[in-house]
């Protein structure tokens, strides 16, 4: 099993963090255009599918799969989206990203005060405490290519 | 107005503070930072900001000497310079932040330097300096608190903060303090 | 200089007196700093939202509190948990307007004034005008705009110290930029 991306999205759609793992193919588009598409996307499934359901749910859009990859998505409610990629043999992993929103950006970011919160995220052991977690779950795999 | 400012009950009227009441950590760790931030506004350099946050840790200390010589010591002053540094590592350091300090060492070559060593601040608990302001050191604010109470104490004295074992304050006695106290031996 | 914070150390205590004596030295810098009352109730107003908005992020990884139903829930929520957790009080609620918008938090035991009296040359500052700021950003994050006063304030010689909150609006999410 393998994990392919993770990003942070602030609530009004500005990129705060990302980082790649062992992502071969990557998509034709630059780096912006490829977050703003993917906020946008983000923000019409959530919102349609909630319109959809048929009954009133707090969780809403959780994840969806290709055949190739499949996308999960958490949103805290500050509304701060995380969004993580893996591939599809990977289970429901809504308590990791609960965790990377908990235990490593309030601990971290939020509680912080050098970090600026509008700003993306340039903090050392943010990021080092991120790769400890991210490599140390059962479902990460780094490529050795 | 004026019958309402007479009516009003004055701090004289209220029982001095034990000091038992806690909040937490992370209420005082973004209050501090939000002082961090407002002066950092008004200043120009690290240094200027490290002597605000110094002076804001004066205007504390010199609130909280009085305080703590009537709670903890029945209102006698500590006339020793050892009495007073324990003063300062034991009470003061508790009333602070709950716990003594970690050390109390004298300087080898100089009789009027002594260090107090705090391996981790609770103070900095949660902040992580950026590169840019490499050098600013947040217990600024604790080197304040100490020389506040040992000058409104009469033993005028210099502390400042240094990165070393954690983090150290160094504190320099003046001349006349040395003297003193080995004339009362 | 970076230090690991080590678990359970976000929910350590520290002794309520140098917070209460730093938020003094705090406000008596405002005072230097600011020539009238109104400068400085705006300016801890602006501070206390700047820790409002990272407090709210605090809060929630830390309790796990779902979405309140109605804004009754909003003002238990912020009194026995927040109010608590943060300041260690809970303050009463009170006085809800007809309309059930608008409430009070009966503040007797506010460690901020603990030492203090108000100058007579400030008759007009708000000393805790911090917690204004704080309630409101800590909402606004969570989508609920409100307004937020001291309507009365024992240091100006009122007999309680009462916090009025004012459900405005929910606020919603902004779209991203280029969706209509």
């Amino acid at each position: 099993m393998t994990v392919f991306l993770l990003h942070i999205y602030d609530r009004n759609g500005n990129s705060l963090y990302e980082k790649e793992w062992c992502r071969r193919k990557k998509s034709n588009l630059t780096k912006e255009e490829e977050k703003k598409l993917m906020f946008g996307m983000l923000h019409s499934i959530k919102s349609f599918v909630s319109k959809l359901s048929p009954k009133d749910s707090k969780e809403g859009f959780l994840s969806y799969t290709t055949s190739q990859y499949k996308l999960h998505f958490y949103e805290s409610p500050t509304r701060l989206k995380f969004v993580v990629m893996t591939d599809i043999n990977v289970g429901n992993i809504r308590e990791t990203l609960k965790k990377i929103y908990s235990s490593i950006y309030v601990a971290y970011i939020a509680r912080n005060p050098m970090c600026d919160l509008a700003e993306p995220i340039n903090c050392k052991l943010f990021e080092s405490r991120l790769e400890t977690f991210m490599k140390g779950l059962s479902f990460f795999e780094d490529s050795k290519e | 107005m004026e019958i309402s400012k007479r009516s009003r009950i004055t701090i004289l009227d209220k029982p001095l503070s034990r000091g038992k009441q806690e909040v937490s950590l992370s209420a005082f760790s973004l209050l501090f930072s939000e002082m961090i931030q407002y002066s950092q506004n008004r200043v120009k350099s690290v240094a200027e900001l490290q002597t605000k946050l110094s002076d804001f840790g004066y205007s504390v200390g010199s609130r909280l000497v009085d305080l703590l010589f009537v709670r903890e010591k029945g209102g006698k002053r500590e006339i020793k310079v050892l009495n007073i540094l324990l003063f300062v590592k034991v009470n003061l350091w508790k009333a602070l932040f709950g716990k003594e300090a970690d050390k109390l060492e004298q300087a080898s070559d100089d009789e009027k330097i002594y260090y107090i060593i705090e391996k981790e601040p609770i103070i900095s608990t949660f902040i992580c300096v950026p590169k840019d302001k490499g050098s600013l050191n947040c217990a600024a604010f604790a080197a304040g608190i100490v020389e506040a109470v040992l000058n409104s104490s009469n033993f005028p004295a210099k502390v400042s903060s240094h990165w070393h074992k954690g983090t150290t304050l160094m504190i320099k006695f003046d001349e006349s303090v040395i003297t003193r106290d080995k004339s009362l031996t | 200089m970076s230090k690991q914070p080590g678990r359970g150390l976000e929910s350590r205590k520290l002794v309520g007196e140098l917070f209460t004596l730093t938020y003094g030295a705090l406000v008596s810098q405002l005072i230097k700093d600011y020539d009238n009352d109104d400068e400085i109730n705006k300016q801890l107003d602006k501070m206390g939202y700047n820790i409002g908005i990272r407090l709210v992020e605090d809060f929630m990884a830390r309790s796990n509190v779902d979405k309140c139903q109605d804004f009754r829930e909003t003002a238990e929520v912020l009194s026995k948990m927040a109010f608590k957790m943060y300041l260690n009080i809970s303050p009463t609620i009170a006085n809800w307007s007809p309309a059930n918008d608008e409430f009070s938090f009966i503040l007797d035991n506010n460690p901020l004034v603990e030492f203090v009296e108000l100058p007579d040359d400030h008759p007009d500052l708000n000393y805790s005008n911090i917690l204004c700021g704080a309630i409101r950003g800590a909402l606004e994050m969570l989508q609920l705009e409100v307004e937020t006063w001291f309507s009365k304030d024992v240091l100006k010689g009122d007999n309680i110290t009462e916090l009025r909150v004012k459900y405005i609006k929910r606020l919603t999410d902004a779209l991203p930029a280029g969706e209509d």
